[in-house]
Parts: structure tokens; sequence; C-alpha cells
């Protein structure tokens, strides 16, 4: 199969997972900042008492927090989270990551389980990752940095 | 020179010893794509710039007022480093009343992997996916900035090409 019948049959769960930054909605900006440094993952997840999410505290946010009231920091990350995250299931294809992350131009997405509960986190990465595996001819074959043509003559 | 040091007779017409092979065969369009098109296929402006010399904060208010993740850093027109988001949260979210006002190339990320105008599609997405950086900064044979790829823009260049299967 292509690629193209491969994206829309194989299920999110294909993709890489990553075990996200799960904070309660009491915590402060600056102390779920400390734990996306710790796990360098550039977002934070608050879930309800259930495990199923709230919202998403991305880097992007921080910056902007920054650049607007740098004392922000102390408050709770309820007050800056953004509520209307989008999700996808473990069972939904592939296809539903890429169209999700272009149209809402963001770099991550929450993936729940059947019953709604936080399962992980995937996004461009874990996209990228699987878009490299499919072509490792054309991927892992790459010159990463260096020159594009020598720069001394070869030879006598 | 004596005789026998030139050539007794006239070569044989040339044969390109290339001329038999066939073709690349790609087993899918997107393949295809990756490998023959450039990097200079996928979109990379617009960019923002800012001199090793902005201060913290300035660049930090860049980042937000632009809506962009990450900043070209330049000297003398050449790029030194990259600031983005990741920069903010790991070296100056919780330094910034000591960073706000240092120069930005003391908190930016120095000697960033980059790729030629001239690379082929898929080096923008080895240095994402196999090397594990964000975002690719572009330049030109002289070094000089001319474009980003971001993540989204890679993005783009792949769903373009998966959907012309259609």
């Amino acid at each position: 199969m292509g690629l193209y019948e491969n994206i829309r049959s194989e299920p999110v769960s294909r993709l890489a997972i990553r075990e996200p930054v799960v904070v309660g909605p009491e915590v402060l900006v600056r102390d779920a900042v400390q734990c996306m440094r710790q796990q360098k993952l550039g977002c934070a997840i608050v879930v309800d008492n259930d495990r199923k999410p709230i919202g998403l505290f991305a880097e992007s946010k921080l910056t902007r927090l920054l650049s607007e009231r740098p004392t922000a920091l102390e408050d709770p990350i309820l007050m800056h989270l953004d509520m209307a995250w989008p999700t996808v299931s473990l069972t939904d294809p592939i296809s539903c990551v890429l169209s999700a992350l272009e149209v809402a131009n963001i770099r991550f997405l929450i993936v729940v389980d059947n019953a709604g509960r936080l399962a992980g986190l995937t996004g461009q990465k874990g996209l990228m990752e699987y878009f490299a595996e499919h072509f490792p001819r054309q991927v892992t074959v790459q010159r990463i940095g260096g020159h594009p043509y020598p720069l001394d003559r070869e030879g006598a | 020179m004596t005789d026998n040091c030139m050539p007794s007779k006239e070569p044989e017409e040339f044969r390109d010893p290339l001329q038999n092979y066939d073709p690349k065969v790609y087993r899918d369009p997107l393949e295809q794509a990756l490998a023959e098109e450039t990097v200079a296929a996928m979109q990379m402006k617009p960019i923002a710039k800012v001199d090793q010399n902005t201060p913290v904060h300035a660049a930090v208010e860049t980042l937000a007022r632009l809506h962009v993740s990450c900043l070209l850093v330049e000297q003398d027109g050449r790029l030194i480093g990259v600031f983005s988001d990741r920069d903010v949260l790991e070296r100056v979210a919780l330094e910034y009343d000591q960073v706000h006002n240092l120069p930005i190339s003391e908190v930016m990320t120095t000697n960033p992997v980059y790729a030629y105008e001239s690379d082929s599609a898929a080096a923008a997405l080895t240095i994402m996916a196999v090397s594990g950086f964000r975002h690719v900064p572009v330049t030109n044979i002289e070094q000089q900035v001319i474009g980003i790829i971001s993540p989204q823009r890679v993005n783009e260049f792949l769903r373009k090409h998966i959907m012309n299967q259609q």
C-alpha cells in the first residue's frame, strides 16, 4: 500500500505517542514550566479527576504571557489554558492528525482513548517520524550540515 | 615525442556508460517529490530576523507580536543562531528578571542545523525527524538566510503531494 492508503487505514496508535506533562488546574504556571523543562516537552495538559483533558498550555502561550505580563508565571495555570484544544482518538486514522495539525496550525494533539481519557500526546514530531520511516531510502541518506559543493579542488 | 605515444587510430565512437540505466522508479509520488524537489519548493517565507544584540525582552515581544515560534539571529548578514519558543521555555521564562535585558546572543541556540536552497526536500524532513530540530533555516550558497522551514510548512508540502494521489 502507498502512503495515501496507509494514512487512511493505520490508526493514531501507530504514531509515536509521548507521555505528556500532566498537572492539576491549581498548579502555578511557573511550576508547570518547571515540569515541561524537566521532561523536555513543549506543553502541559490539565486533566479532571476522571483523567479527561480540560485544556492545554503550550510554550507559545508562555511566550505571549512573558511579553504581556511576566508576573503571570505566578497565576494558576487554569487562567491561561487553551480549553478547546483538538483531540484525536487512538483509533482514528492518521489522516485525522495531518488535518487537525494543519487546520488548527498547532504542534501538539491530545490523544484520548475510547472513553475520552488522556492517552498521550502526539503531533508534528510524531507525524514527521512516521513519514521518515515510510521513506527511509530518501530520508536516512541525507547529508546534514556541511557545504553543498567541495570548497577545494579534488586531486592534483 | 615518439610516434608510439600518439594514438594509433581514431577513438571509437563515444558511448555513454550510463545510457542503459533505467530511470529511477519511485513507489510513491511523495517519495518522488521528496527526492526530486528542492527545499525551495516548500514555503520558506515570511521569515523573522533579529540582530544578535537585540535584548531578550524585545525578542520575546517580537515572537508574540508576529505569532511566530522562531527568530533567526544574524550577524553581518550571516546566520549565527535561532531563538525559539523552546529557548524561551528552557533558558528565559523562569529567569526572566535576570535575563530580559541581556542580548539575545546570550540565550539563543547557536550553530543551528540548516539546509541549502538546493538541498532536496527530504533534507528538511531529515533535519526534523531524525536530527530533531523543529525549524530549519534555509541559506543560499553565500550562507545568507533566505528562508525558514517550519513543521507546518513541511506538513503543507507533504499534504499537497499526498492529496495529489487521490
